[in-house]
């Protein structure tokens, strides 16, 4: 989710992060967002994100994360697998469907 | 890939912990005043925005918490953290962990080095690939005490279908060989069937190994050269294969040169090895004279006891050459390289290696009573800390790592120590203990040091550990520590077990060298000094040379500077390895031989008239040698006292009539002319074989290459070596020489005994030490806990004498059980090291007893201190405490 939000918008502090799944998640999705910070450490530290000092839009000083290239292949791949979980649940739940 | 990248930047986090903190500390900053701004855009108070932006953040410093425990390694951090800890509560008190370490140092340097030494004996693989299918096989005989091959017979089972994948031979002994070139020099050589690298699994590092070709009779003359004497003769010179040289005076090629590290399956120095060269056609099956060592590699998934049965039919077969009577003497034998190699090393490495983890157990019992007796002093500090939070796993990780930082101390000072003690095991070492001198401290024996070290640590440390906290020790009255009183006097029981233990078997092993140093070996051995002569085969070929040279010899030295006395004799008492034959085939006129058995055998040496006298041995009936017995016409012989009554029971020998007839062949007639006292002459713990003695003869009738000179003489023994050299240079300076007085000879027989028993007797000494240190710690411990309580009793009139007995008495039955135990543990150690005992029984009743007394002596004293101690102490100081 993390990497995806970071493909779609480009850098952005954690802050802007958390909020953002907030509302691509139509507010379903109510993270705790002190636990963001370490997930995002553990992005970092397995080179799929990097961080930077930067300013946000209202002049704030904020750490800015980016996707790597590493974190693009990443997300390619985790995309694939999801959708291909996907299918392979729609074709069962469908064969199911079928049977019953 | 990426967990080791993860797992360095996390190593890596753990050292930038400033700079990470103070950025976190930003970045948590930034997100809330960004989170702040939007709910104040959002229409909140000030107030409100800011309890909702940490309610949204769950708290700054649990945010700071989680992103910590994901930075670094906890693990890792708690683990130095405690390191540390614990390096200062230990330093501390600098007392306790002297003792700690010292205590385990000497347990785990001793076993450490006591494990460099058995480990190749019992456990470390040999040099050769698949060492655990090599094997020796071959027939026993009485008169043989390794199993032997008869030429004709191997031939036979190389032709048959065997159980084996590859089979190879060797000549027994090797062979002397003496390189005849510029830097004339003796040399060690094996003569090898071509098969032999092959079969062991070894390849030559340069050049060939033998074919089949060389081992044909006529072949050129090869040989492989062992990597020292390549390097040392040769310099390493890579162009060596193909050069000649000249060995016996005997041109021969350098066709190889062996490895670095190659050992012969006989463990036989070597030098070169040179093909045996077995003429197949030429071995005679009716005439099996030429012995054989052999040995296979066996095919793969077959056991030795499925080759011993393989082998039956051929062993049955090659039974036809031995005289019907004598077959039920003769057996079959496989068995591993290993075991031939070690086969009479192996009970004292067994029990060498007992005694020493019998001394580690002690220290590390030792240790944990120590570490017991702190805990119960430091209950209140973990009380405290268990209810500030601290989990009940994260405090006995925290007791074993203090454990374990004494224990990798101990190890690294034992490591040390264990170096100084085998440098001195190899310097008190007898020679013939296999391998001792490859003994060392390398990379496994360390990796052992280190695993013993922690299993130590894990041992001793557990306990205490596992001794968690209790929520009344905040009141700081340590007194469920009484309620552990078992498991601590437990140990006690334990400690005086195994000591029990350590001091039976010493006791034993000290008993046996005292019954073998004196034994009556029935010599004189002050004074005499014995020089072995071995005379080179391509110089001496035939006998007539050799009794020229001893002639030259006996004339030379005969003029003995200062007097003295020289005799001559093949071999030499009480060391065995003198001719022999079997009882069965002395032939008495007028008296049937034994027709079942060979009747044991008897041995026989060729002596020179003196050599009674220069031995000091009597002749106790008729006479001995003279002079005109060195002539052929003579043909006398001198019995021992144990032959004569074999012979001639009950009847005066002198003037009987005896003769040999082994097998097909028929000796001369012999006269007896006298009768000498028995001499040990098979090592010292066994009875030793019935002997006779035949005259040096003045005549080239059957002269051998190898004989001692000795003498008796009050020079010193460098004089005698000093003036020997140069009556033998004379002669002829290529014949080596070897002096060893009588007295070393005879010493060096009891040399293992003494080293067993010195070893042993040290680790039960320092056992005692141990187990005295640990009754003492208990008792004063228990005193201490207990001042109060005697303070009490003696306020209300006990006696000093009545409070010292209690005291005493608190261990009592601790110490029973485990002098019940011991005893049973001593029952049994003494069963495995019966075959190192002499003379004495392993359930000796009286040893056994003193073993137990001066346990208990040591124990009373131990715990002595601390009663008289404890009743000297002042009520009222007691009282007015509490």
């Amino acid at each position: 989710m993390v990497l995806k939000t970071l493909e779609s918008m480009g850098p952005l502090h954690g802050y802007g992060i958390a909020r953002r799944i907030e509302q691509t998640s139509g507010d379903l999705l109510s993270v705790n967002y002190g636990t963001l910070y370490p997930a995002l450490l553990k992005l970092e530290q397995e080179g799929y994100i990097e961080s930077e000092w930067g300013f946000s839009d209202n002049n704030r000083k904020a750490k800015f994360y980016k996707l790597t290239r590493a974190g693009k292949k990443q997300l390619d791949r985790e995309t694939r697998d999801w959708r291909q979980t996907q299918e392979i649940l729609a074709k069962f739940l469908g064969a199911r469907e079928q049977t019953s | 890939m990426k967990r080791l990248r993860v797992w360095l930047i996390r190593l890596g986090a753990m050292f930038r912990k400033k700079r990470h903190e103070a950025e976190l500390s930003a970045e948590l900053e930034s997100h809330l005043q960004l989170h702040i701004e939007d709910n104040l855009r959002a229409g909140m108070t000030p107030y409100e925005a800011r309890r909702e932006a940490l309610m949204k953040l769950g708290g700054v410093e649990q945010a700071k918490e989680a992103h910590r425990d994901r930075r670094g390694l906890p693990l890792l951090e708690t683990v130095w953290q405690d390191v540390r800890y614990a390096t200062r509560t230990l330093a501390m008190r600098p007392g306790f962990a002297i003792v700690a370490v010292l205590t385990l140092a000497v347990g785990i340097g001793a076993t450490t080095a006591v494990f460099s030494v058995v480990d190749r004996v019992l456990f470390r693989s040999l040099p050769y690939p698949q060492d655990d299918r090599l094997v020796s096989y071959g027939v026993r005989a009485p008169f043989e005490g390794i199993e032997f091959m008869l030429a004709p017979e191997y031939a036979v089972l190389r032709r048959q279908p065997n159980p084996f994948e590859s089979m190879t031979s060797l000549a027994p002994g090797g062979a002397d060989c003496d390189i005849t070139e510029q830097n004339p020099v003796r040399m060690s050589c094996a003569v090898v069937e071509s098969t032999f690298l092959a079969t062991f699994g070894i390849h030559p590092i340069m050049g060939r190994d033998f074919t089949a070709e060389d081992d044909r009779p006529g072949a050129p003359q090869v040989a492989l050269i062992s990597f020292g004497l390549w390097r040392s003769r040769f310099g390493g010179d890579l162009k060596v294969v193909g050069r000649e040289l000249s060995v016996n005076a005997k041109p021969l090629e350098i066709v190889g040169v062996l490895p670095a590290g190659f050992e012969m399956p006989n463990l036989a120095k070597v030098d070169m090895l040179l093909p045996q060269v077995l003429d197949e056609a030429a071995l005679d099956r009716n005439n099996p004279r030429v012995l054989l060592r052999a040995f296979a590699r066996l095919k793969p998934s077959l056991t030795i006891e499925q080759a011993t049965a393989q082998l039956q039919p051929w062993f049955r077969d090659s039974l036809r050459f031995v005289p019907p009577q004598f077959r039920a003497e003769v057996s079959l034998r496989v068995r591993s390289l290993r075991n031939r190699q070690t086969a009479d090393s192996r009970v004292s490495a067994w029990a060498l290696l007992g005694a020493v983890v019998t001394v580690l157990l002690l220290a590390c019992v030792n240790v944990t009573n120590l570490l017991l007796v702190r805990a119960a002093g430091r209950q209140r500090e973990l009380a405290v800390r268990a209810a500030l939070g601290a989990s009940r796993a994260r405090l006995v990780r925290q007791a074993l790592t203090e454990s374990l930082l004494l224990a990798i101390v101990g190890g690294l000072l034992g490591c040390g120590f264990a170096y100084m003690l085998l440098k001195v095991f190899l310097a008190i070492a007898p020679d013939g203990i296999v391998r001792l001198d490859q003994a060392s401290l390398d990379l496994r024996v360390l990796l052992f040091c280190v695993a013993v070290s922690f299993l130590a640590g894990v041992i001793f440390g557990i306990a205490p550990a596992l001794n968690g906290p209790a929520a009344e020790w905040l009141a700081g009255r340590a007194s469920s520590a009484a309620g552990r009183g078992w498991f601590r006097q437990g140990l006690v029981g334990a400690q005086i077990a195994f000591s029990i233990i350590l001091l039976a078997g010493a006791g034993l092993l000290l008993r046996s060298l005292w019954n073998l140093q004196n034994i009556p070996i029935g010599l004189d051995a002050q004074y005499v000094v014995a020089v072995q002569i071995s005379l080179a085969d391509h110089r001496y070929p035939d006998n007539a040379r050799r009794l020229a040279f001893f002639q030259e010899l006996e004339t030379k030295m005969g003029r003995l500077p200062g007097g003295g006395l020289l005799a001559l004799s093949d071999t030499l008492p009480p060391s065995g390895g003198m001719q022999a034959t079997f009882f069965a085939s002395i032939e008495v006129p007028g008296r049937p031989r034994p027709s079942q058995g060979t009747g044991g055998m008897v041995g026989w040496r060729m002596v020179t008239p003196s050599y009674f006298e220069v031995l000091g041995i009597p002749i106790v009936r008729g006479r001995g040698f003279t002079e005109s017995d060195r002539s052929l016409a003579e043909r006398p012989v001198i019995l021992s006292e144990a032959l004569a009554a074999r012979l001639f029971p009950g009847e005066d020998p002198c003037g009987e009539m005896m003769r040999f007839t082994a097998f097909d062949r028929q000796g001369p007639w012999r006269t007896v002319v006298g009768v000498a006292r028995n001499v040990k002459n098979d090592g010292l713990t066994t009875e030793g074989d019935p002997e006779f003695y035949i005259p040096w003869k003045d005549d080239a009738e059957s002269y051998v290459g190898r004989g001692f000179a000795l003498f008796r003489t009050s020079l010193s023994e460098s004089s005698i070596v000093s003036w020997t050299r140069s009556q033998v240079t004379e002669i002829d300076p290529t014949v080596p020489l070897e002096f060893a007085t009588m007295n070393t000879r005879v010493e060096k027989l009891a040399a293992r005994p003494r080293f067993n028993a010195v070893l042993l007797s040290t680790f039960a000494g320092i056992g005692v030490v141990l187990a005295a240190l640990g009754i003492y710690g208990v008792v004063s411990f228990y005193a201490s806990q207990r001042s109060k309580e005697i303070g009490v009793r003696m306020a209300l009139g006990a006696t000093a004498a009545g409070i010292s007995r209690m005291v005493l008495l608190s261990i009592w039955k601790w110490t029973l059980a485990g002098t019940i135990v011991g005893l049973a543990g001593a029952w049994f150690g003494a069963k495995l090291v019966e075959s190192l005992l002499f003379g004495v029984r392993p359930h000796d009743p009286l040893l056994l007893g003193m073993a137990v007394v001066v346990l208990l002596v040591v124990a009373l004293l131990a715990a002595w201190a601390p009663a008289l101690r404890a009743a000297k102490v002042d009520p009222m100081v007691v009282l007015r405490y509490e």
